[in-house]
């Protein structure tokens, strides 16, 4: 749930097509002098995602020493396939699985293969940022984070925030995205390299028998004063206790293929808001994630609900609730049921069934809350829909919640 | 803690927003020599090509199986993999039975004894329940 300013991410991972500003292609120039590695000289120079006459020039500081450009060194030798880390950009055109995915996924023509192909590279297979999907996915992960999360809290504003993030988790966290990429068919490379099909996901296996690796083992918590405003403000979407390792960080690192396949995800919304512009993600990210099926109401785990209804009642004005029996069958036999009803006055608040006076009261103190809780306005405009609109009619200020009780 | 919450993940409704088809690849094997792939061949020359255009989302592989007869392959997004052998049939046939290929959606068969319709929504009546509706007096 971090804030972000999604203007200014998006520009800058377009950048090994074409410069970012005409100073950055200055540098980048200059930057040609300095020695370079081999091994992307010769993938820059017969490349389709990178056709840059001037230069290609990097954000990313990580190996801002590798850039080249075709005109400093014009006449060193291709290396063999076999010897690049991940499949050449060119390929894209060719393979037909990346063809058949774009189909698949309804994307449109316009959306290049080379984009694609791209986002299915991890930094596992390939540590240069410029041909791997790391920075891609960084930028889909917020994306991501940003339409659910104002999804839920626009449509739910009454929700807790451990049911929140457990919302969020539970659409696009680490399981939910590999299951995702499963049901679009994503095939995983036994090995990465420049000779697999680019359609395949390329990364890096861990090697039979051994552990997860020691970036995805470490456990440092974010910070040991863990409050709910501390989980809101600085975590992730999740608020989660620790922290992920970033994209960058995993390079050369076997990773299981369930943070391969999350991370091409990511990199897809990424590259899809890059190519094609926010609209058409909004319209991704309702088809492919909100149109799945999440009952919210099973995610509540309540330990007192008596306790915190009657705190509820107090807080919002209400009479205190009295728990009445409605009905009841068996009371001397094996089977007992009782009917409860919770009510505030005249009202009822919910109502709950079971096998002794305390469970049906329990039950119907948690069905009064959930009512509470799962409160949904009629008509919902999220934030991210008035984007770029000039005419501003059409905008409903949304219903803001004071929030859960405080026990 | 008032109140956790429980972990989950939301589940595929597919055809809800997005479509995927459930067919994944295609497989056509043919052979040059024997008889019975006369109407495969035919197919790979004459249909294959519109069949092919109308369905991208497929990727569509098409190899020699010399001395053998021709068999198309489907595989799924499910991991499942089904087969038809296509000796002996015209190029109507083989279309067919790749239409056929196309349309599955990788499970298993089975009888549909009981309810059709499965879903993920509860009833609009509800669980019965004893105590509601019209009271009966014994």
């Amino acid at each position: 749930m971090q804030r972000i300013s999604i203007s200014r991410c998006a520009s800058q991972l377009r950048a090994p097509r074409r410069p970012a500003c005409p100073c950055a292609a200055a540098n980048s120039v200059r930057r040609s002098t300095t020695p370079h590695s081999h091994r992307i000289q010769a993938r820059c120079q017969s490349t389709v995602a990178i056709p840059d006459e001037g230069g290609l020039h990097l954000e990313i500081a990580a190996n801002s020493g590798a850039a080249a450009t075709r005109k400093s060194r014009p006449s060193s030798q291709p290396l063999p396939l076999e010897k690049l880390p991940s499949p050449h950009p060119s390929a894209a055109e060719r393979s037909t699985k990346l063809h058949a995915l774009r189909s698949r996924l309804s994307l449109p023509p316009r959306f290049p293969l080379q984009a694609l192909a791209r986002t299915l590279v991890h930094a596992s297979a390939d540590p240069n940022p410029a041909f791997n999907n790391a920075s891609l996915s960084i930028l889909g992960r917020h994306l991501l984070g940003y339409y659910t999360s104002e999804w839920l809290l626009c449509n739910y504003p009454r929700l807790p925030m451990p049911v929140v993030f457990a919302a969020v988790e539970a659409y696009i966290g680490p399981k939910a995205l590999a299951t995702i990429a499963s049901e679009w068919g994503i095939e995983a490379a036994a090995e990465p390299g420049g000779e697999v099909d680019s359609g395949l996901l390329q990364f890096k296996r861990i090697a039979s028998g051994d552990g997860l690796p020691e970036a995805l083992r470490r456990q440092a918590p974010w910070k040991w004063n863990v409050t709910t405003t501390h989980k809101i403000m600085r975590t992730d979407e999740f608020g989660s206790t620790n922290a992920p390792p970033s994209p960058h960080a995993l390079q050369k690192t076997p990773v299981p293929m369930e943070e391969a396949a999350q991370s091409f995800v990511r990199a897809l919304i990424g590259a899809l808001h890059v190519h094609l512009g926010s609209p058409l993600v909004k319209r991704f990210f309702r088809d492919h994630f909100l149109s799945r099926h999440l009952d919210i109401s099973t995610l509540f785990d309540f330990r007192t609900p008596t306790r915190d209804l009657s705190r509820l009642c107090a807080r919002e004005g209400f009479e205190a609730p009295v728990a009445r029996l409605i009905s009841e069958t068996g009371r001397l036999s094996r089977h007992p049921v009782f009917v409860v009803g919770v009510y505030s006055g005249k009202d009822k608040l919910g109502e709950g069934a079971g096998s002794s006076l305390d469970e049906a009261r329990t039950r119907a103190a948690a069905a009064a809350l959930k009512a509470w809780y799962l409160y949904k306005p009629v008509e919902v405009t999220v934030p991210s829909s008035m984007e770029g609109e000039l005419d501003t009619s059409k905008w409903r200020p949304n219903f803001v919640d004071c929030g859960e009780v405080i026990v | 803690m008032p109140l956790a919450a429980i972990k989950a993940v939301a589940k595929s409704q597919n055809g809800v927003g997005a479509f995927i088809l459930p067919c994944r690849t295609l497989t056509f094997h043919y052979c040059n020599w024997w008889g019975s792939s006369r109407g495969m061949n035919a197919f790979l020359k004459s249909s294959l090509p519109t069949f092919a255009a109308r369905n991208p989302q497929i990727e569509i592989l098409v190899a020699p199986r010399p001395q053998k007869h021709p068999v198309i392959i489907a595989n799924y997004i499910n991991g499942s993999q089904r087969s038809i052998c296509v000796k002996n049939l015209q190029n109507e046939g083989v279309r067919e039975k790749a239409e056929l290929l196309r349309g599955s959606t990788g499970e298993k068969n089975r009888k549909l004894d009981g309810r059709p319709v499965k879903s993920l929504n509860e009833s609009v009546r509800g669980v019965w329940d004893p105590f509601h509706g019209s009271k009966i007096q014994i």
